[in-house]
């Protein structure tokens, strides 16, 4: 039986967030603004050549996304958070000046210097490597559940992150279709920020919503209000309950705006190739005062309980910025390790 | 002992692995209820189940993604490609997601899957079921390529590739499937062909024949007729492509002080060029004749009979070829 229920604005899911208590909620505003912080951190950092190479991805505006789908996570789900994703490699358990040497290409980065900024996970941690191919992923991320059905363990969730952009490419459609014929609990999260580079979502999807390509699979899908946190929080909550109970995937799109470039080189074009107006619009919509003013008027908080910002996140993050500064770079000849592992030794040693 | 099909070495294999490691699976198109396009997987659903034997949309990147993602989290995946042909839909897993997998996890995360499939020309199978680009992932870090030639060797390789702790391209020449037949061990006695190790498949003095897949038996052929005429062949089966054994290479080398490599792949760009390029950089002085290659013509394999007898090489070929290096 088809369960496909296409949700559109204005029909909400359950208002889990109600259950929430108020330490809940302190965590989710700190958590909003840790990812502002760090987005701000690393443009900063860019600007003032303390960061020398790779590009900075912004997530400015896009917070309410990695901090309403993480939030509700269970501590053995699993991730696979693409470029606009950062904070949820730390939401998810890895340390802040791993993620930190990872953009500084340390050789105490997760991936020893080789690859840069969100091309890193941590198994152990459920946090599954992405590409620069971010429909690839999708796909992958069949197999990480495909295992957890090998093992009986069907419970296991894995959320993957993907752009607006991406569910144009071949491997997001098999990967989606694997997942439903087999009722994997995969969740598809489209941030929606309307542009691919330079590319407007009209160009990249035909449908009024990209939502709708779940139709094509036969599950549901939602299309949110990505700059509302709880509304993230409780879609998240919802498409869990289907997936842990063997209901197979749901698509998330999150409708949200890339308010800054593609990356930190494209500021200057990124006011070009769309109207300025669309910009300021979206700057308006930010997710991180819309949900303090919600808090402060349901009475629950004072202004002095939601500092803006939270002036320790601050430093936290420049501390591991210095950490990973500090750090030693890796030695070149390691360029040349892991490229073969043969410690199964069914091979013949390879010079 | 036991004497199979080189299919049957194969499925073997497989089987055998199957049931001595619960983490291995295999994934692809009609391979379950049907038992594969050439029945490789005839029997596994009904003995391993379709959680481990799973029957694929028709999806090359989600077959070998599926075998990537479990691979990560400690499975074993097989990715059946119905004709190795297709796998050009899977490239980006196998090249860019695979491949690169261990070094950008910081060596953490190893990918053992095996992508395997029915390979070459010389049945009539035309543009999209007879290639033989092992070329593309010979160039690919991260990744190994193996072809084997004889039952033997296709089980021993088939357990090692497996067992690997990388992504295994592994060739299938459906030629081969059911026209060769030979001894391979029983199932207890574990036996393993080590990736990365070339075999000499006849012991000669003239010419060291450098080869694999198929074409093993071309040169084999063609080393029979031309010892009538006091030419001798030495014939090296690679047996792995990628790793490359140049060891066994040169040391025939040294001996024979000329070398003729064929393969069935198109000639530019083809593993011959590599080998050719290594000789010359480090064994130039122990030659005493030029490098020849036997390959396909660079064109694509066409279905009309003639059409394909006229681009894929024969045992004609490299017997004029041997001659003429002979002469030299």
């Amino acid at each position: 039986m088809s369960t496909t229920t296409l949700l559109r604005d204005g029909q909400q899911v359950s208002a889990y967030h109600e259950q929430l208590t108020k330490q809940d909620l302190l965590e989710i505003y700190r958590r909003l603004w840790f990812a502002r912080l760090f987005d701000e951190a690393l443009y900063d950092a860019k600007k003032k050549g303390r960061l020398r190479r790779g590009n900075v991805y912004g997530s400015r505006g896009q917070e309410a996304i990695m901090v309403g789908t993480t939030y509700p996570l269970h501590e053995d789900d699993f991730v696979s958070p693409i470029h606009r994703d950062m904070p949820v490699f730390v939401f998810r358990g890895m340390r802040l000046e791993e993620v930190m040497c990872q953009i500084w290409g340390k050789a105490e980065a997760p991936t020893r210097g080789k690859d840069s900024w969100s091309h890193m996970g941590d198994i152990s941690k459920g946090i599954i490597h992405s590409t620069s191919m971010l429909g690839s992923t999708i796909a992958v991320a069949c197999g990480v559940l495909w295992a957890q059905r090998l093992d009986g363990r069907r419970d296991r969730v894995l959320v993957a992150y993907t752009g607006e952009g991406a569910t144009a490419t071949g491997p997001f459609h098999e990967g989606l279709n694997f997942a439903a014929v087999h009722k994997l609990p995969l969740i598809v999260v489209v941030e929606n920020n309307q542009y691919a580079y330079s590319t407007p979502v009209e160009l990249e999807v035909p449908t009024k919503t990209v939502a709708e390509r779940a139709l094509g699979y036969g599950i549901p899908g939602y299309s949110i209000d990505g700059n509302d946190v709880l509304e993230v929080y409780d879609t998240m909550c919802a498409a869990l309950e289907h997936a842990r109970a063997g209901n197979g995937p749901v698509l998330i799109e999150c409708v949200t705006y890339r308010l800054q470039g593609h990356a930190d080189h494209d500021e200057t074009r990124a006011r070009q190739y769309r109207p300025v107006e669309e910009i300021e619009l979206w700057e308006q919509r930010d997710p991180i005062p819309r949900f303090r003013n919600y808090l402060l008027n349901t009475g629950q908080f004072t202004e002095a309980e939601l500092p803006e910002p939270p002036r320790d996140l601050v430093e936290q993050i420049q501390r591991a910025i210095e950490y990973a500064i500090n750090s030693p770079d890796p030695e070149p000849h390691t360029a040349l390790e892991d490229i073969y592992d043969e410690s199964a030794g069914v091979s013949r040693c390879v010079k | 002992m036991r004497e199979v099909t080189f299919l049957e070495a194969i499925r073997l294999a497989i089987w055998e692995e199957m049931e001595r490691d619960p983490n291995v699976f295999i994934i692809g198109e009609d391979i379950g209820r049907m038992g594969g396009a050439f029945g490789v997987t005839e029997g596994f659903l009904a003995r391993f189940g379709p959680d481990r034997v799973v029957d694929a949309p028709i999806s090359e990147t989600a077959i070998v993604a599926v075998c990537v993602g479990a691979a990560a989290v400690g499975k074993r995946g097989i990715a059946e490609m119905q004709f190795i042909d297709f796998i050009s839909y899977a490239f980006d897993q196998v090249v860019n997601v695979a491949g690169t997998y261990l070094y950008r996890s910081g060596g953490k995360v190893p990918i053992p899957i095996v992508v395997r499939g029915p390979s070459g020309g010389y049945v009539g199978g035309s543009l999209y079921h007879s290639q033989q680009f092992e070329a593309w992932f010979f160039h690919t870090p991260g990744v190994k390529v193996v072809q084997p030639a004889f039952p033997d060797d296709a089980y021993g390789l088939m357990k090692a590739s497996i067992r690997d702790n990388n992504p295994v391209v592994f060739y299938e020449h459906k030629y081969l499937y059911r026209r060769i037949k030979g001894p391979i061990p029983e199932a207890h006695e574990d036996y393993i062909v080590k990736l990365g190790e070339a075999r000499i498949r006849r012991y000669g003095d003239d010419i060291t024949v450098i080869t694999y897949g198929a074409m093993v038996h071309f040169a084999l052929e063609a080393a029979q007729r031309l010892e009538r005429e006091g030419i001798s062949l030495e014939v090296i089966d690679l047996r792995t492509l990628k790793p490359l054994d140049m060891d066994t290479i040169a040391e025939s080398l040294q001996k024979t002080s000329r070398v003729l490599i064929v393969h069935e792949a198109p000639k530019t760009g083809g593993i011959g060029a590599e080998i050719s390029a290594r000789i010359s950089e480090h064994y130039f002085e122990w030659l005493d004749a030029p490098i020849m290659r036997v390959a396909a013509k660079d064109a694509f394999v066409p279905f009309a009979e003639p059409l394909e007898k006229f681009v894929l090489p024969s045992v004609d070929e490299i017997v004029f070829a041997a001659r003429e290096l002979a002469a030299y």
